[in-house]
């Protein structure tokens, strides 16, 4: 049986549908979120007001708001990367993991040494520890053309249980000794603590404007730079760029571990800006690395608009954590932010195809 | 090579995306949400029968203002938190879904008690899935900016943020389950879930044929320590030579690897399972998919698990609150440490199920009623490390003190405290 309607290819994307389609998405979402809305016996004006209120309004919600994006920033970014060239790295969360607990090992090594030299020696622990483990993914890739949506999703079970090794089943240097009894990760020194920057009221964690300069870093790579044009290159077509001369697999390899150190600096940042330790346990519920993706394919992979709709899921986010209560359970809060991001997905789709009715000739056959 | 092109791979990212991105996003809400509260009739047809012990003692004796205690270096003024007019606005903080089947369950069946008994007095509110992290101290400020002026908070990983919290609203009470740390505004409440630990592992003990019994335990930390212990000791009090593999989780909540493992500990032929520090009841599940007896954890779940249940340690969070919310519409509130029992009604042994013979029921509920006189007496020697060194002499109980710091596994335990 035949769809009665098809999508076809769009030769020209018009410049109107890249601000109209979110538009119409989020338009679509607030209905289809009121009919639920209204079906629970809630007034949907009010709700959307708090989510507004709680997530962007004011000084609080907004700090609120860039601290909860800043860690899906970088692994928003960690995902725009690898997928710019087709590479489906999944691991953003286990690469995140990797990234805090080479952070967290400066940190503590670093005791006594100037503000800035720990920060910036943190910020690299971090991106290595990030990029190596995601090296494994593209090495695994590049030489044996395994799948590395598979091997990312793997690693990050592993570095799940890695962590809890480090802080439950050992007395590693990342754990508190004091806390034999409550185990727990041994704070950084305190210099290595990373500052919070206000502006007009609002605090803003160092790290976000690490994440911005990473976002515009990543943005000139891949706009400006042979490097960017290769990845783009073997995006388009693998076997063109192969008969181009360029190194495919060793761009594999780089674009991943890239990815990875992205997702690395984000892990660096959660110790430093954040908790103050390793925090195995807190880490593995944020679940950062996996909402990173959606992030990402919010932002259609674009460096810059990642950071922005950061910002958007981290306030709604927090919105969901004041929206929620005995006659507002989370499972609602849930659907509201599901439609959300599910209406702008789907809009995607409507940027690149568009919607042909199929002639009704063959329909009679099927019953 | 195909998958590497722009145009095809988009939906095939989106997709993965949203999938991955809603479970992270969303809570687990998948848990069986289950409605048996404590001493509730037992299913027709079976010998399930409720525990015949009444609590008489007032849970407030079992309280005691920071001040009181030496080196707990924290003053406990009175705070009051209650409100100039209006009803006195309570809020809860959960790591896990109110639905749980277990910790959080019980918490939020304690919460609506509280709301039942002072009715109009009180206003109280809730957040469920809240991940330990940056977000609760975010989540506290905006229950505060909500005008709530009393806040609970439930997982362990919540007490840095909570003490934060507590430190830069020095009007508003906290009150904290289970933690270690004080201020002149935070109260820590839980009690001597090891002697209802102990009396369900002698319901377990009873029912194995084996004597080879599981116990899967949440964290190595003095608290779910003392279950492990009081369990192997309760099982090995009705079956002497009785030992207990026990296997830690590292999560407090995770449904699918709670189950996994007890699906794990059931194939390698151990013939009864237990829990403590886990807040879902799927090792129950797992127990009733291959019918085996299963003593529970937190709540009283005999009502779903008819056919494999044992009983369970069951918390009445409700016998600590009420008293404790009254004191702050009464202006009387001060910062300290509870530590409840079966006496004071904090804990109860959950409905016996129809595995448990006459005469094991018999002993259980006499060996209840000692308990509830002197709690924490199940640890008094002679009591011998699984590492054979002796802990305790003949006739020597532990103190206080020992009890909340307790760091070995007693003889019969099959394990290990990691690093320890």
């Amino acid at each position: 049986m035949k769809s009665p309607i098809r999508l076809e290819r769009r030769l020209e994307q018009p410049k109107w549908l890249n601000w109209a389609i979110p538009l119409i998405s989020l338009v679509a979402a607030l209905i289809l979120g009121a009919i639920v809305l209204l079906a629970t016996g809630k007034n949907p004006w009010d709700v959307y007001f708090r989510i507004f209120e709680r997530g962007f309004a004011g000084t609080r919600a907004l700090s609120g708001s860039l601290k909860t994006a800043t860690p899906l920033a970088f692994t928003g970014l960690c995902a725009a990367v690898a997928f710019r060239m087709g590479l489906i790295n999944i691991g953003g969360e286990g690469q995140l993991y990797m990234g805090a607990v080479g952070a967290a090992g400066v940190g503590i090594a670093l005791d006594g040494q100037p503000t800035g030299v720990v920060v910036v020696a943190m910020c690299l622990a971090g991106m290595l520890c990030g990029a190596l483990y995601a090296a494994i993914v593209g090495v695994l890739r590049a030489k044996f053309n395994t799948n590395e949506i598979i091997t990312s999703l793997m690693l990050n079970y592993i570095a799940s249980i890695f962590l809890s090794y480090l802080i439950y089943n050992s007395t590693s240097y990342w754990r508190d000794p004091v806390s034999k009894n409550f185990p727990a990760g041994k704070p950084i020194a305190d210099r290595a603590e990373w500052n919070f920057f206000e502006f007009a009221g609002i605090k803003i964690p160092l790290a976000f404007f690490i994440a911005i300069i990473a976002a515009v870093a990543v943005s000139v790579l891949y706009k400006r730079t042979r490097f960017g044009f290769e990845v783009g290159v073997i995006a388009d077509s693998p076997k063109a760029a192969r008969y181009a001369g360029i190194r495919t697999s060793s761009t594999i390899i780089l674009v991943l571990a890239l990815s990875g150190a992205l997702a690395g600096l984000g892990g660096a940042a959660d110790v430093g800006n954040f908790r103050q330790l390793l925090d195995g346990k807190g880490l593995q519920m944020s679940g950062y690395g996996y909402t990173g993706i959606v992030v990402a394919a919010l932002a259609r992979l674009n460096p810059i608009t990642t950071v922005v709709v950061a910002v958007l899921i981290g306030g709604l986010t927090n919105a969901g954590f004041a929206l929620q209560g005995p006659d507002f359970p989370s499972g609602l809060v849930g659907t509201l932010q599901g439609l959300i991001l599910f209406t702008a997905v789907a809009g995607e789709i409507l940027i690149k195809y568009r919607i042909k009715a199929n002639r009704r000739v063959t329909t009679a056959v099927a019953a | 090579m195909k998958r590497m092109t722009k145009g095809k791979f988009v939906p095939v990212l989106l997709t993965a995306a949203l999938g991955f991105g809603l479970v992270a996003c969303g809570g687990d809400d998948s848990s069986t949400s289950t409605e048996a509260p404590a001493g509730s009739e037992a299913p027709e047809g079976s010998e399930a029968r409720a525990s015949a012990y009444m609590a008489t003692g007032d849970p407030m004796d079992n309280f005691t203002p920071w001040a009181d205690i030496p080196d707990s270096g924290t003053e406990s003024p009175v705070v009051d938190c209650a409100p100039e007019e209006g009803p006195l606005k309570a809020a809860w903080v959960y790591v896990g879904p109110t639905n749980d089947g277990g910790w959080t369950q019980t918490h939020d069946e304690g919460r609506l008690a509280v709301q039942e008994a002072l009715g109009d007095a009180v206003e109280t509110t809730y957040k469920e899935n809240v991940p330990e992290g940056p977000q609760v101290v975010q989540t506290v400020e905006d229950l505060i900016a909500d005008g709530n002026t009393v806040i609970f908070g439930t997982s362990f990983g919540f007490q840095d943020a909570f003490v934060e919290v507590a430190a830069a609203h020095p009007d508003v009470c906290f009150e904290f389950a289970t933690g270690y740390l004080s201020a002149p505004n935070l109260s820590q409440f839980y009690g001597g879930a090891e002697d209802t630990d102990y009396l369900a592992g002698m319901a377990a003990g009873a029912a194995s044929a084996t004597g080879k019994l599981a116990y899967l335990a949440s964290f190595p930390i003095p608290e779910v320590v003392r279950g492990v212990n009081a369990w192997t000791l309760g099982a090995q009090s009705v079956n002497p030579d009785a030992t207990v593999k026990v296997v830690w989780l590292n999560t407090w909540f995770n449904p699918a690897e709670e189950r996994k493992a007890a699906e794990a500990l059931i194939a390698e032929g151990y013939d009864v399972l237990g829990m403590k520090g886990i807040d879902s009841p799927s090792t129950g599940d797992a127990a009733l998919a291959a019918g085996i007896p299963w003593a529970g954890y937190n709540r009283d779940n005999s009502a779903n698990y008819g056919d494999v249940w044992l009983t369970a340690t069951s918390y009445h969070w409700e016998a600590y609150l009420i008293p404790r919310l009254q004191q702050i519409l009464d202006g009387t509130w001060t910062a300290g440490n509870y530590y409840g029992n079966l006496s004071d009604g904090f804990l109860t042994l959950a409905t016996y199920g129809s595995l448990v013979s006459d005469e094991t029921y018999a002993t259980i509920e006499a060996r209840l009623v000692e308990l509830a006189a002197a709690p924490g007496s199940e640890f008094t020697g002679p009591i011998t490390d699984n590492q054979g060194n002796e802990v305790l002499a003949d006739g020597v109980a532990h103190t206080f003190g020992e009890l909340m710091s307790m760091s070995y596994l007693v003889a019969g335990v099959d394990g290990e405290i990691p690093a320890s």
